[in-house]
C-alpha cells in the first residue's frame, strides 16, 4: 500500500516510494548520504550536506522531533527533504507541516483520506513557523471585527 | 477588556470543527482511547471519577458579563445547573456528556470563548493578579501580555507536544497575586526610569510531588523580547526536558539538573538566533494590546462616605464585608469587591447557574460589564462605584456571595478532590466544610486575620497546599485516606518572599484535622504579639511548639 505523503510541486501526493532511500544513522553517515535522527540528535552543521533527512517519532506525542526539524530549517537553512517516520498520526501532521518537514511515512494503520485532510485544518495561524515566518500582527491588518 | 476580531473568531470556529471531527472519528471507532485521550485534552476534556469533565478557558480569568452568562447557560443545559472556579482562574463543568462536547465548544465560541490548551503536555492558560487593572498597587496591567503570550501559545506547532504541561503566570503589581514563584515560568513586570515595560523572568518553580521556588533567569527584559525570549524557554524545555518518567517532566527537574546558570546559557545560546527577528513585538502590536485594556474611563463619582458609615453601623454584616472583601480601587469612588464562594456546606468554587446569571447582572449593572475569577476560587468585581456597594451586598447576599471571609481562615483554596478526580488520593471538599463548620464565628476569624488555608487531594497540589500559610495534603496509606498538614507556606503576597510550607509530621485521620487545625490556631492565638498574623507569628517562632501541642499525648 502505497504510504509516503509528500510535497510535490503539484501540492501533497500519496505515492508508494519505489526505493526508499537507504537511511544512515549518525554514526555511519557521510555527506551527501540520506541520514536518520532520532528526536532527541543535536542538529549539527555538517547535516546540510545529508541528501535527505529522516527525523524518527517514537510516539506521536513526543515533540522533540518538531524542535530538531524547526532547527534543521532555520539554523542550518537545510532545504533537502526532512522526512517525519516512526509513530506518524494523521492528528499531528498539521504541526509537522508547519515545523519544515515535507514528508511522511503513514504507518498502515492509519487513514490516508484522513491525513491528506488533516495538513493544514486552519486558514491561518497566530504565531510564526517554518511555513509562515511572520507572526500574523506582522501580516494581517489585527482589530478588525464584521 | 480585549475583544476578539476576526481573526480570533475564525481560528476559535475551525478549531470546533476540527475538534467535532476528531470527536466523530473517536465515535466511529477510529481513533484509540489514547489517541482520542491527548486530543481531547488540548480541547479541555478529562474524563474523571464520575463522568467527563469540561475545563473553560477563562484567559487571565477576565470575563464579560455576556460571556458569564453563556456559562450559566451551558450549566443548565449541558450540566447539572452548576460549575466549578478553579485555581487557575477557569471554569470546570464535571457532568457534560463527551458526544455533546463539541456543541458546547460551538456555544463557547459565540461569546468568544474556548476551551483550547485548557490541559494536555502544552502551554496552559495563563494566570495573572485578579485585582489586574484595577489595583492601586499595580506598575503595569498584566493582562496586554497575557493576551499576547494566548495568542502566541494557541496551537504553537513546536510547542503543543512538550514532556509536561507547562503554566505561566504573571504580576504587575507589588504584592505578587499571581503566585509566579510556583510557575514553570513566572514574569514580573514592572516600569524603569524611562517610562520602559520590563520583566523579570523567573523559571522552574511548581508544586505538585517536588515544590520549588522558580529562579531568576533575566532581570528586567524589554517587552518587545518578551515572545522570543519565551521561545527559547520553551524550545530548550521541549528538546532536553525528561519524558521518561512523567514525575520528572516538569520544567523544574531540568532547571535543576542544569542549575539555573546552565539553563539560563542554553536559552541564551538559543535566543542569540532569532532576538529581533520577525517575533520582536512591534510597539504597534503591544499599544494594540494595550489599548484593548485600557480601563474605563471612570466617571467622578460621590464617594458618600458619610453614607457608607451610617449603613456600617447600621448593619453590622455589610460593615465586616466592606473591612473584608473590598479592597481599593485606584480610582476614587471605586472599589475592588471579592464575592465569595466559601460558604459553610458549598464545596469552595462550585457555583449555581442562578449565581453565574446573577453576577453577570451585576458586572453589567456595577462594574462595566466586567468581572473576574480568582486563583481563591472567587469572583471578583472590579470596578465598583462605592455607591452602590450596599445594594450590591444586599443582593449578594440573597445569593450566598457575600460571605465576609476573603483572605481569612474560611476563604479555603480546595481541588475537586477525590468525590471527583481520578487523580486524588483522598477527598478535599469534606475537608474544607468540616474546617469551616468547625470554624463557623465571624468574630473568632475575623481575629485570626489574614490566612490562607489550602487543601489540595494529592501531591498534584492542585489546592496549592505548599503555599497555604496551612497547608493540608490528602495522601493515601495502605486504601486509606490520611492528611499530611503543612505550615508557613506562602506565594508571596504577603509581602516577605515566597516560602513553601513545612511538614509537621505524621498524617493524620481525616475526622482528627479539624481538632488539628483547632490546635494550631490555640497555639497561634497564645503566642502571637499584638496584630501579628499567622505566617509572622510562625516565621518568628518556629515548628516546635505547634509540634509539640499536635503530637502532645492526651491527659
Amino acid at each position: 500500500m502505497p504510504n509516503l505523503i509528500s510535497k510535490t510541486a503539484q501540492g501533497w501526493q500519496v505515492e508508494d516510494e519505489a526505493e526508499p532511500p537507504a537511511w544512515c544513522s549518525e554514526d555511519n553517515w557521510q555527506p551527501g548520504q540520506p541520514l536518520r535522527l532520532a528526536g532527541d540528535a543535536e542538529a549539527a552543521p555538517a547535516y546540510v550536506e545529508a541528501s535527505s533527512i529522516a527525523i524518527e517519532f517514537p510516539v506521536f506525542s513526543d515533540g522533540r522531533g518538531l524542535s530538531l526539524a524547526v532547527l534543521l530549517r532555520t539554523r542550518l537553512n537545510y532545504t533537502g527533504e526532512i522526512r517525519a517516520t516512526g509513530a506518524i498520526h494523521e492528528d499531528v501532521l498539521h504541526y509537522m507541516v508547519r515545523c519544515g518537514f515535507d514528508s511522511f511515512e503513514l504507518p498502515d494503520d492509519r487513514d490516508q483520506k484522513v491525513a491528506l485532510a488533516s495538513l493544514a485544518p486552519y486558514a491561518d495561524q497566530y504565531q510564526a513557523s517554518v511555513l509562515q515566518p511572520e507572526p500574523a500582527f506582522r501580516r494581517v491588518n489585527r482589530g478588525r471585527s464584521a | 477588556m480585549y475583544q476578539y476580531d476576526d481573526f480570533d473568531r475564525t481560528f476559535v470556529a475551525e478549531r470546533v470543527e476540527h475538534y467535532r471531527a476528531q470527536t466523530q472519528r473517536y465515535l466511529a471507532g477510529k481513533l484509540s482511547e489514547d489517541e482520542f485521550l491527548q486530543l481531547r485534552l488540548r480541547n479541555g476534556l478529562y474524563v474523571q471519577r464520575l463522568a467527563p469533565m469540561l475545563r473553560v478557558a477563562v484567559p487571565y480569568g477576565t470575563l464579560s458579563g455576556k460571556q458569564l452568562h453563556m456559562l450559566a447557560h451551558i450549566a443548565r443545559t449541558y450540566d447539572k445547573g452548576y460549575g466549578h472556579l478553579s485555581t487557575r482562574q477557569n471554569m470546570q463543568f464535571n457532568w457534560p456528556e463527551l458526544a455533546e462536547v463539541p456543541d458546547i465548544l460551538q456555544s463557547l465560541a459565540e461569546v468568544d470563548m474556548h476551551a483550547i490548551q485548557t490541559s494536555g503536555n502544552c502551554i496552559r492558560n495563563i494566570t495573572t493578579d485578579e485585582f489586574a487593572g484595577a489595583a492601586a498597587d499595580e506598575a503595569v496591567d498584566p493582562r496586554p501580555y497575557c493576551e499576547l503570550m494566548r495568542q502566541w501559545s494557541t496551537n504553537h506547532p513546536e510547542f503543543d507536544w512538550l514532556p509536561r504541561k507547562f503554566k505561566i503566570a504573571v504580576t504587575g503589581a507589588a504584592s505578587d497575586r499571581a503566585a509566579i514563584a510556583v510557575h514553570d515560568i513566572g514574569l514580573r513586570a514592572f516600569v524603569d526610569d524611562d517610562g520602559e515595560t520590563l520583566f523579570d523572568i523567573y523559571v522552574g518553580g511548581g508544586l505538585g510531588r517536588t515544590p520549588v521556588i522558580g529562579s531568576l533567569i533575566y532581570h528586567g527584559l524589554p517587552a518587545p523580547h518578551l515572545l522570543t525570549y519565551l521561545e527559547s524557554i520553551m524550545r530548550i524545555y521541549n528538546r532536553y526536558g525528561r519524558r521518561d518518567n512523567k514525575y520528572k517532566a516538569r520544567i523544574k527537574i531540568l532547571v535543576r539538573a542544569m542549575t539555573a546558570e546552565g539553563f539560563k546559557a542554553k536559552v541564551e545560546e538559543d535566543w542569540a538566533h532569532i532576538k529581533d527577528g520577525p517575533s520582536t513585538l512591534s510597539n504597534t502590536e503591544i499599544q494594540r494590546m494595550v489599548d484593548a485594556f485600557e480601563p474605563p474611563a471612570f466617571p467622578d463619582v460621590e464617594d458618600n462616605a458619610g453614607e457608607l458609615q451610617g449603613l456600617r453601623l447600621e448593619h453590622p454584616g455589610f460593615s465586616q464585608w466592606l473591612h473584608h472583601n473590598v479592597v481599593a480601587h485606584r480610582a476614587d469612588g471605586y472599589a475592588v469587591v471579592t464575592l465569595s464562594t466559601k460558604v459553610t456546606g458549598i464545596a469552595p468554587g462550585d457555583v449555581s447557574d442562578e449565581q453565574m446569571d446573577a453576577v453577570a447582572a451585576w458586572a453589567d449593572a456595577y462594574s462595566f460589564g466586567e468581572l473576574r475569577i480568582s486563583h481563591e476560587q472567587n469572583f471578583v468585581l472590579p470596578h465598583v462605584p462605592k455607591k452602590a456597594l450596599f445594594e450590591l451586598w444586599q443582593g449578594a447576599q440573597a445569593q450566598g456571595l457575600a460571605t465576609a471571609n476573603y483572605g481569612l481562615l474560611t476563604d479555603i483554596i480546595c481541588c475537586p478532590g477525590g468525590d471527583y478526580c481520578s487523580l486524588a488520593n483522598a477527598k478535599s471538599i469534606p475537608v474544607a466544610e468540616a474546617i469551616q463548620h468547625r470554624f463557623d464565628d465571624y468574630d473568632f476569624i475575623h481575629d485570626l486575620g489574614e490566612l490562607d488555608l489550602n487543601i489540595s487531594g494529592c501531591m498534584n497540589a492542585c489546592g496549592h497546599h505548599h503555599v497555604g500559610h496551612i497547608g493540608i495534603l490528602g495522601v493515601d496509606k495502605k486504601g486509606q485516606e490520611f492528611y499530611q498538614i503543612s505550615l508557613g507556606g506562602h506565594s508571596g503576597h504577603s509581602g516577605s518572599d515566597p516560602t513553601l510550607g513545612q511538614i509537621v509530621g505524621p498524617s493524620f485521620a481525616r475526622q482528627d484535622v479539624p481538632d488539628v487545625i483547632a490546635t494550631i490556631l490555640d497555639v497561634f492565638v497564645e503566642q502571637r504579639l499584638e496584630q501579628e498574623s499567622f505566617l509572622g507569628c510562625f516565621q518568628r517562632i518556629g515548628m516546635d511548639l505547634f509540634k509539640e501541642r499536635i503530637y502532645a499525648e492526651p491527659d
